[in-house]
C-alpha cells in the first residue's frame, strides 16, 4: 500500500484526570473518504482537534506524507493543507458567501491600495462563484448575507470554504447533521467530488447508512483507541455497531 | 443608568449599615462645640469656593475652628458619607448645601438629633424642620434682574428674547427663568419667544440658539440660566457671527465667565453672592449656638455685572481659591 | 444577475435607505412649515457645525457596535482629553494659552489624541483579554475618565484655549464651509472607506457576526478588538480637541450624555446592537436625525417637551425595524 497521507500513531490526550485519547491511531490516504465513527465519548472530537491543530496531544506522533509534523494551531494545520468543517458551522451570518469563503484570507488589491488593506471584492466574488460552481453548490443569490440562506445552503458554503482552501485533507465533523434529505445528498456529492480531486476526506458521522454510502474505509474509535478498521464496501451496519460497542474487535487495529 | 445603580447600591449598603436598631451617630461623645464645618454641594466649583472663603473668614473671626468637606460630585450618594463622617466628630454647627432636597433629609436629621446646629446654604431640603436657618440666593430676583439688565443693554430697540434653561424641573434655574419671564413682559419692545431646555449640555444650547436665530432673525437677547447654557449660547452666537449683536446675559461669575464678559462674548452676568451666603450662614449658626434669635429664611440679593461696571464690582467675581 | 439590479436591491434592502428617507421627510416637513428659516445656508451651516463633534465620536462608536461591543466611555474620554490638552497648552504658555502659537496647539492636539488612545487601549485590553463584558468595562472607564479629568482640573472647566485654534478650527471657514465640518467630514470619509473596503473593516464585521468563526478563520480577534477600542478612544480624543476649539473651554459637566447620543446615532443609522451589520453612512444619517428634529422643533416653535419624546420614538422604531428584519431572516 502507498504511504498514507496522514498517519497518527499512539496519540494520548488528557483533560485533567480524564483520558480522552489512550493511544489512538488514525490513517488517511489521498483520494479516499475515511469515516471516523464511535460512540459518544469515544474520543472522535478530541482526535479531530489534535489533527486539525486546535488541541495538542500529550504524546504520540503525527506523520504527514511520512514526515513528523507539529500542529500547534489551526493556522499551522491550514498551512499544511488541512482544513476543517466544524459541527457548528462557524460562519459569519451577516457576511455574504464570498466574504465567508475568503474569511481570514481576504484578497487585496494590487499596489498601494493593497498595502493599505483595501480588498479586491470583485475578484473574491468571481472566484467564489467559480468555486461554488465547481463544487456543485447552487445558491439562489451570492450577494445576500448567508444568514438569509437556508440551512443546507449555509452548510454548503461552510463545506466549500474548507474544500477550496484544503490541498490535502479535509475534516468534516457531522456535516450533514440537521439537514434535509435533498440537502444531505448535495453535501455528500461535494464530499465525493473532493475525493475525486485527490484529497483525503475524513468524515465524522453518527449516521451509519450514510457512512457506508459515501466512505471508502471506516475506522472505529472506542474508549480513546482505534478498535477496528473496515472496508466500507464489504461491511455492514451491524459490524460497525458491534465494533463501536465493544462486541467485536480486531487484533491488528 | 450608572447613577441609578450607584444610588441603589449605596442605599442598600446604607440600609444594611443602619440596620439593627442603633444609629451610626449614637457615639455619645461630647464633640467640639467650638468647631464649624461647611459641606458644599460639590468640590472645587468657584461658587462654593467663594462661599468657603466667606465662611472661613467669618467663622475664624468668631473664634471657631473651621473645616470644609466637599463631595467630588453634586450627588447625594457622595455627600451622605461626608455628613455621617462629620457627625462622628460632633462639631458645634454644620453649614450644608444639600445635594438632594429629599435624600439628604435622613443624614441631616442625624446631625440635628446629635445636637448639632444645621444651617442650609445655597440649596435647601423640602423638610423645613431640620435646619435652624436657610440662606440662599433669591433666584427669581436674579431672573428679574437679568431681564432688567437686558432691557438696559438693548435700550429702545425692538427684538426677540430667548431663555436657555437646563433641565425641566431644576428648581433654581426654573426660578431664574420664571423671574425673567415675569419681568421681561414689562418691556414691550422685547418679544419673549419662550424658553428652551438644553439638558445642561453646551452643544444643545448652541444648537438651540442658532435654531432660534433661524426662526427669529430679530433675536436681540438671550438669558442663559447657568454656566453650561451660557457657554453653549456664546459658542452658538460666535458661530452665527452674532457675538455682541445679540446680547447674552449669563448667570454666575466664575473666572471663565468674567473673562468672557471682559472679552465681549457675554454682555452681562447675574452674579450670586456666595461669600455673603457663607458669612451669613456663620452668623446664623453662631446665633443658634448661643441661643440667640435666628432668622429662619434669608435670601441674598444678586447683582448684575456689565462690562462697563465690572471692575468696580470685582468683589462679586467668584474665586478659585481664597 | 447584473450589478445594477444587485445594487438597487441592496439599497432597498438596507436600513440606510429608509433612514435617509426619514431624514429627507423631516427636512421636507420642516422646510414646508418655515421655508424662510429652514432652507437657508445659515441653518445648514450651523447644523453641520453643531453635529461635527458628535459625528466624530459616532464614527468610532460604529466600529465598536459592529463588533457587538459598546463604549459608554466616549463622552468621559472626550472630557478627559479636552482637559489634559487644555491644561498642557496652558502649562506651556505661562498658565494661559490664549495667545499661544501653533507649536503649542500641535502639542495640545497630540496630548488629546494620546489621552484618548490611552483610555481606548485600557478599554480594549480589558475587553479583549479578560473577557469582561464591554458594557461593564466601559461603564468603569466612563466613571474613571471623568473622575480623572475632574481630578487634574480640580473639578472646574479649563479655559485658556489658544485664539489661533478657536479662530481657525473653531469658527473658521474654507470657501464657506466651516473647518470643523471639513475635519469631521474627512474623519467620516476615512472611517467609511476603511470599514467598507479594507480587511480591517471586513474583520470588524466578521467578529461582530460570529466571533468564534472569525477566530477559527485565523483572524487575530483579540488584537483586532484592542485596535477597535483604541480607534474609538483616539476619535474621542480628537472630538475632545474639536470641542475645545469649538466651545473655547474644556467643559467638565457638559458631556454627560454624549455616549448615549453617539450610541443612539449609530443605532438609528441601522447598525445592529447585536453586531455584524452597519455602516458609517448610516451613522451620519443617524447623527443628523436628532439634530434636525431638535433644530426643526425650535424653528417651528413646537412645545419643548415634545422634543425628547419624538427623538425617542424614532430611535425605538429604528431598533424595532432592525430586530424584525433579523427575525424574518433567521426564520428561514
Amino acid at each position: 500500500m502507498a504511504l498514507p497521507l496522514l498517519d497518527a500513531r499512539e496519540l494520548v490526550k488528557h483533560y485533567g484526570n480524564v483520558e480522552a485519547l489512550r493511544g489512538a491511531s488514525f490513517t488517511a490516504h489521498a483520494g479516499e473518504v475515511v469515516a471516523l465513527v464511535g460512540d459518544n465519548g469515544a474520543g472522535k472530537s478530541t482526535l479531530v482537534k489534535c489533527l486539525s491543530g486546535v488541541a495538542r496531544p500529550d504524546s504520540g506522533t503525527i506523520l504527514l506524507d511520512g514526515t513528523p509534523v507539529v500542529l500547534d494551531s489551526p493556522v499551522a494545520a491550514r498551512a499544511l493543507g488541512i482544513e476543517t468543517v466544524y459541527q457548528d458551522l462557524a460562519v459569519a451570518p451577516d457576511l455574504d458567501p464570498a466574504a465567508n469563503l475568503f474569511l481570514g484570507r481576504e484578497l487585496r488589491r494590487g499596489g498601494l491600495l493593497g498595502k493599505l488593506g483595501v480588498l479586491d471584492k470583485r475578484e473574491m466574488r468571481r472566484r467564489a462563484v467559480a468555486s461554488f460552481h465547481d463544487l456543485g453548490v447552487s445558491l439562489p443569490d451570492v450577494d445576500v448575507p448567508i444568514g438569509a440562506l437556508s440551512g443546507g445552503q449555509r452548510q454548503s458554503v461552510a463545506v466549500a470554504r474548507s474544500v477550496v482552501w484544503a490541498s490535502r485533507l479535509v475534516f468534516m465533523d457531522e456535516p450533514t447533521a440537521a439537514l434535509g434529505v435533498v440537502q444531505r445528498e448535495r453535501v455528500l456529492d461535494v464530499i465525493r467530488r473532493v475525493r475525486d480531486q485527490g484529497m483525503a476526506v475524513v468524515l465524522i458521522s453518527h449516521n451509519m447508512p450514510e457512512v457506508l454510502a459515501v466512505a471508502d474505509r471506516v475506522e472505529v474509535l472506542r474508549l480513546g483507541r482505534r478498535v477496528a478498521r473496515f472496508d466500507a464496501a464489504t461491511t455492514t451496519v451491524e459490524e460497525l455497531v458491534g465494533a463501536m460497542t465493544g462486541a467485536l474487535s480486531q487484533e491488528d487495529a | 443608568m450608572s447613577r441609578t445603580t450607584v444610588a441603589l447600591v449605596s442605599t442598600a449598603l446604607l440600609l444594611t449599615a443602619c440596620g439593627g436598631g442603633g444609629q451610626i451617630g449614637d457615639t455619645g461623645g461630647t464633640g467640639d462645640a467650638k468647631k464649624m464645618v461647611l459641606i458644599p454641594g460639590v468640590a472645587a466649583e468657584p461658587f462654593y469656593i467663594s462661599m468657603e472663603c466667606g465662611f472661613r473668614e467669618a467663622a475664624s473671626a468668631a473664634g471657631y475652628e473651621v473645616d470644609v468637606q466637599a463631595p467630588a460630585k453634586f450627588d447625594a450618594t457622595l455627600q451622605t458619607p461626608i455628613v455621617t463622617g462629620v457627625l462622628a466628630n460632633k462639631p458645634g454647627a454644620v453649614l450644608i448645601a444639600p445635594t438632594d432636597d429629599k435624600a439628604m433629609a435622613g443624614p441631616m436629621r442625624q446631625l440635628k438629633d446629635a445636637g448639632i446646629k444645621v444651617v442650609e446654604v445655597d440649596t435647601k431640603l423640602e423638610d423645613t424642620s431640620i435646619a435652624s436657618s436657610t440662606i440662599s440666593s433669591d433666584n427669581e430676583q436674579g431672573g428679574r434682574l437679568a431681564a432688567r439688565t437686558l432691557a438696559e443693554l438693548v435700550g429702545d430697540r425692538p427684538g426677540s428674547v430667548l431663555v436657555l434653561n437646563t433641565k425641566a424641573g431644576t428648581s433654581t434655574t426654573d426660578a431664574r427663568a420664571a423671574g425673567f419671564e415675569e419681568e421681561v413682559k414689562k418691556h414691550p419692545n422685547l418679544k419673549y419667544v419662550g424658553q428652551q431646555y438644553t439638558d445642561n449640555e453646551p452643544d444643545q444650547a448652541a444648537s438651540k440658539v442658532t435654531a432660534t436665530l433661524s426662526a427669529n432673525p430679530d433675536l436681540i437677547g438671550v438669558f442663559a440660566t447657568n454656566l453650561n447654557t451660557g457657554e453653549g449660547a456664546a459658542t452658538g452666537l460666535r458661530n452665527a457671527g452674532k457675538t455682541g449683536v445679540v446680547n447674552l446675559v449669563g448667570f454666575d461669575a466664575s473666572p471663565k465667565q468674567v473673562e468672557d464678559l471682559r472679552g465681549g462674548a457675554v454682555q452681562a452676568l447675574i452674579a450670586q453672592d456666595p461669600a455673603t451666603i457663607g458669612r451669613t450662614g456663620v452668623e446664623q449658626a453662631v446665633a443658634a449656638l448661643e441661643g440667640k434669635p435666628v432668622q429662619r429664611d434669608i435670601e441674598t440679593d444678586l447683582v448684575a455685572l456689565t462690562k462697563a461696571d465690572m471692575e468696580a464690582n470685582s468683589k462679586y467675581f467668584y474665586r478659585q481659591r481664597c | 444577475m447584473t450589478p445594477r439590479t444587485g445594487l438597487r436591491r441592496r439599497l432597498v434592502g438596507a436600513n440606510t435607505l429608509w433612514i435617509a428617507v426619514v431624514l429627507l421627510v423631516l427636512i421636507a416637513v420642516f422646510g414646508a412649515l418655515r421655508p424662510d428659516a429652514v432652507l437657508t445656508a445659515f441653518t445648514l451651516q450651523t447644523t453641520l457645525v453643531e453635529t461635527s463633534v458628535l459625528l466624530v465620536l459616532s464614527v468610532g462608536m460604529t466600529y465598536v457596535i459592529i463588533t457587538a461591543g459598546i463604549d459608554l466611555s466616549v463622552g468621559s474620554v472626550l472630557v478627559f482629553s479636552g482637559v489634559t490638552s487644555a491644561m498642557t497648552m496652558n502649562a506651556l504658555h505661562d498658565g494661559n494659552a490664549t495667545t499661544a502659537g501653533w507649536g503649542v496647539v500641535l502639542v495640545g492636539l497630540l496630548v488629546a489624541l494620546a489621552s484618548g488612545a490611552a483610555w481606548g487601549l485600557v478599554n480594549g485590553l480589558l475587553i479583549a483579554r479578560t473577557g469582561i463584558p464591554p458594557l461593564i468595562v466601559t461603564l468603569g472607564s466612563f466613571g474613571a475618565a471623568l473622575g480623572a479629568g475632574q481630578l487634574i482640573s480640580n473639578g472646574s472647566n479649563v479655559a485658556g484655549v489658544p485664539d489661533v485654534l478657536s479662530d481657525t478650527l473653531g469658527t473658521g471657514t474654507w470657501f464657506g464651509v466651516p473647518n470643523l465640518v471639513l475635519l469631521a467630514a474627512a474623519v467620516t470619509a476615512v472611517g467609511a472607506l476603511v470599514l467598507g473596503t479594507t480587511a480591517f473593516g471586513r474583520h470588524t464585521y466578521a467578529i461582530g457576526s460570529n466571533e468564534e468563526a472569525a477566530r477559527r478563520a485565523g483572524i487575530p480577534v483579540t488584537r483586532h478588538l484592542v485596535r477597535v477600542y483604541l480607534l474609538a478612544g483616539v476619535l474621542a480624543g480628537l472630538a475632545g480637541f474639536m470641542a475645545l476649539a469649538y466651545f473655547r473651554v474644556a467643559s467638565i459637566t457638559g458631556h454627560d450624555t454624549d455616549n448615549l447620543n453617539a450610541i443612539a446615532a449609530v443605532v438609528l443609522g441601522g447598525t445592529s446592537l447585536f453586531g455584524g451589520a452597519g455602516s458609517v453612512v448610516g451613522t451620519v444619517l443617524g447623527v443628523f436625525i436628532p439634530a434636525v428634529l431638535r433644530k426643526g422643533f425650535v424653528i417651528v416653535g413646537v412645545n419643548v417637551y415634545w422634543q425628547p419624546i419624538a427623538v425617542a420614538l424614532v430611535l425605538v422604531a429604528a431598533v424595532w425595524l432592525d430586530q424584525s428584519r433579523r427575525r424574518a431572516r433567521d426564520k428561514r
